[in-house]
């Protein structure tokens, strides 16, 4: 195996040489616009992001990177008017789900020739299935996998003491948890927040009975990819689960303030929600752990996963974004990015280092991800019309309410998201 | 004839004229060409006609929207210019230092950032945690989800408004009060009308125009609602309105169209219904109250 050194000597080589390449224009003042996540442009985040940045330009003097942080929406409408104006930011982060908005919106350069002129041992340092991720079509690569995430299972120990369930025996199934669900109920707390809120946590649930090609759609025929039977089920469970639910939403502050304050069980998430538990953990006394997502089945496992990724925009300066965004995404920046976070991304050299695989945060992600079903595939394909969003949650909500019965709302289901798709 | 005279006056608009030209009318009219096109802002855009209009209309979104706003503006308006009212005439009953110090407490919503409003509420709404369940926990009552029920959503979201906006209204209608001859509460006096007749009688009819002018400004308003429901919902631009859409407001929808979808054809054709629809309201206002100013 090519030690971390020689990698990274190749991939020196690499960027050298293509800043060569780039003849004299590499040696002219060049100012690098760069997007990230608001979160990664604050505290340890930001001083380990200036650090890439301070140690890119040691090779190239004459770039220089201003660093911005951006919450969600701002990156994708900044980066959607960006394009229409011709003022893109240079090198750039979003999420897959709306890569194939930004593909259309003409934001994200095809990266495919830089990517393949970089060292064999960059290229594979990445998760295949992620470069295929971002990789549409042959000979098209729109983005560098970046960070990522696996939902799992908070759950508040305290809550279930209280309620009389044993944390220390696994949930087996739906049935199981429900029936935890109920104990807590019965002890006046609450058990889950509403899964019906976000998109997110619909999906969370549908995992736990459904295989990842019986969710998303296919942009050729317009058609959802939703297995109809199993989707009943995964209503069923939400009808099942409503008595129990905090009606809060997984994304409310007030779903965390619940947890914090011994008020609600169980928490479905991501790891970004770790720093704030761990942090109550030692201020208040917050007694948690996490567990993967229960499926239907015994041994079957829910969980939604997504991904973001560094973009290039397609510009003058796109040569050396890409050299940035290289560096960036290189191994040996990834393991420092995973340790700093305990957050799991893209790099499968990264995370099988020893050193982040046996990080407890990275490991649940790790099997999250494994088991989990992509948030809105395919990537970089089609544009899911926001339709499709609030007719998953609007008819959700409904079967949960009783408005119809989950058999009928997953045939309405079926019927609704393909005609949006079709866009009606 | 143009008369060169006013050259002077005319060379002294242009500025405002330029400015205005370009920042309000300018994008006024290539949105409303752009209304007739499928745009998604970078790609060359394609004439669709009326289309955009004819999709904005028949989706269920539009309608659920629609019926929201019209159920908004129903209570919000009279609702908020009632507490406005109200409020005016506590401060009013005060002098020097209190009347001040009230004016102060209860304008201090309107300068608070809306985001910080919503955030605030979010909290006073939370369930069983939040200000208001625990009160009602204090009395055994059980806790309410506000902002996931669709019974209480539309309530939850107008009790904000009515927070944030009555201050703003209450300066305005106290400041009318202020303009009240005071004379005229001495001779209803003399003649043994009570505090109740005072305000029928005297202050209501007097504050006519003031009251016109609050509701046409409050229903404005109203038919342009977007960042409370906005932030009490959580929402982003994939995702939005809350619970079976309780709160998906017009605004909502048409940025939801053009940022969320890039259908920014879509978005400004949705922009001049609402334009149209914001128009038509007021001019039936000034309308009605030219009718009831007629002799």
């Amino acid at each position: 195996m090519i030690s971390t050194r020689y990698m990274h000597a190749a991939c020196a080589l690499a960027l050298a040489t293509a800043a060569t390449i780039s003849g004299a224009r590499a040696q002219e003042p060049v100012t690098l616009e760069y997007w990230v996540y608001s979160d990664f442009a604050q505290g340890e985040a930001l001083k380990l992001q200036q650090a890439f940045i301070e140690e890119f330009r040691k090779t190239h003097p004459n770039v220089t990177i201003n660093i911005s942080g951006k919450g969600d929406d701002d990156l994708t409408t900044g980066q959607v008017t960006g394009a229409a104006s011709g003022n893109l930011p240079d090198v750039f982060m979003n999420g897959v789900n709306v890569g194939a908005t930004l593909v259309e919106a003409g934001v994200l350069k095809n990266i495919y020739a830089e990517f393949m002129a970089m060292p064999k041992e960059y290229r594979q340092s990445f998760d295949p299935a992620l470069i295929a991720m971002c990789s549409p079509k042959p000979e098209t690569m729109y983005c560098l996998p970046y960070t990522g995430y696996g939902s799992f299972m908070f759950r508040n120990l305290t809550v279930l003491k209280d309620a009389g369930v044993d944390a220390a025996a696994p949930i087996k199934d739906w049935a199981d948890w429900l029936s935890q669900m109920e104990k807590v109920k019965a002890s006046g707390k609450y058990a889950v927040p509403d899964q019906t809120q976000a998109w997110q946590s619909i999906v969370d649930t549908y995992s736990g009975v459904a295989t990842p090609d019986e969710w998303g759609a296919d942009f050729e025929t317009k058609k959802t990819k939703v297995n109809e039977a199993k989707y009943a089920q995964t209503l069923q469970m939400f009808v099942d689960m409503q008595p129990y639910t905090s009606g809060t939403s997984r994304n409310d502050q007030a779903t965390k303030d619940l947890f914090i304050s011994n008020q609600l069980a169980f928490h479905l998430v991501g790891p970004w929600v770790n720093p704030t538990y761990a942090e109550a953990a030692k201020t208040s006394g917050l007694k948690y752990d996490y567990v993967l997502v229960p499926g239907k089945a015994e041994g079957d496992y829910g969980g939604i996963k997504g991904y973001e990724f560094i973009g290039v925009a397609p510009n003058k300066n796109a040569q050396v974004a890409f050299e940035f965004a290289a560096y960036v995404t290189a191994k040996e920046q990834m393991l420092r990015w995973a340790k700093l976070l305990s957050r799991y991304n893209a790099s499968a050299a990264a995370m099988a280092d020893p050193s982040v695989a046996s990080d407890p945060l990275i490991a649940i992600t790790n099997k999250a991800a494994a088991n989990a079903i992509d948030g809105m595939p395919p990537y970089f394909k089609g544009a899911y019309p926001n339709c499709y969003r609030s007719i998953l949650t609007d008819n959700a909500q409904t079967v949960a309410d009783g408005g119809v019965t989950p058999q009928d709302g997953a045939k309405e289901l079926v019927e609704e998201l393909n005609e949006c798709l079709a866009g009606g | 004839m143009f008369d060169k005279k006013h050259i002077p006056h005319l060379l002294m608009v242009f500025p405002f004229l330029a400015l205005f030209a370009v920042f309000f009318l300018y994008p006024i009219v290539s949105g409303f060409v752009y209304s007739f096109y499928d745009w998604n802002a970078t790609t060359t855009s394609r004439f669709v006609g009326l289309a955009n209009y004819q999709r904005i209309v028949h989706s269920r979104d539009f309608s659920k929207a629609m019926w929201n706003l019209g159920s908004y503006i129903i209570i919000t308006v009279p609702v908020g210019i009632a507490v406005a009212f109200c409020l005016a005439l506590l401060v009013d009953s005060f002098k020097g230092f209190w009347q001040n110090f009230f004016r102060s407490i209860f304008f201090m919503p309107v300068v608070l950032p809306m985001f910080l409003a919503a955030t605030i509420w979010r909290w006073i709404y939370t369930p069983n945690i939040g200000l208001l369940n625990t009160t009602r926990g204090f009395f055994g009552l059980p806790s309410v989800q506000f902002l996931n029920d669709t019974s209480t959503m539309l309530y939850s979201l107008i009790a904000v408004d009515v927070w944030v906006s009555a201050g703003f209204n209450m300066v305005i209608i106290l400041a009318g009060m202020k303009n009240i001859p005071r004379q005229y509460y001495e001779a209803a006096r003399l003649d043994g009308a009570s505090k109740l007749q005072e305000i029928f009688y005297i202050t209501i009819p007097m504050l006519y125009p003031v009251l016109f002018f609050v509701t046409t400004y409050g229903v404005i308003s109203a038919l342009q609602v977007f960042d409370t429901p906005w932030l009490l919902t959580g929402s982003s631009f994939s995702q939005y309105g809350g619970r079976q859409n309780a709160l998906l407001f017009p605004v909502m929808d048409m940025m939801g169209r053009g940022f969320g979808e890039l259908k920014f054809g879509q978005a400004a054709a949705y922009g001049f219904i609402l334009t149209t629809v914001i128009v038509s309201v007021t001019a039936v206002m000034f309308a009605l109250r030219k009718k009831g100013h007629q002799p």
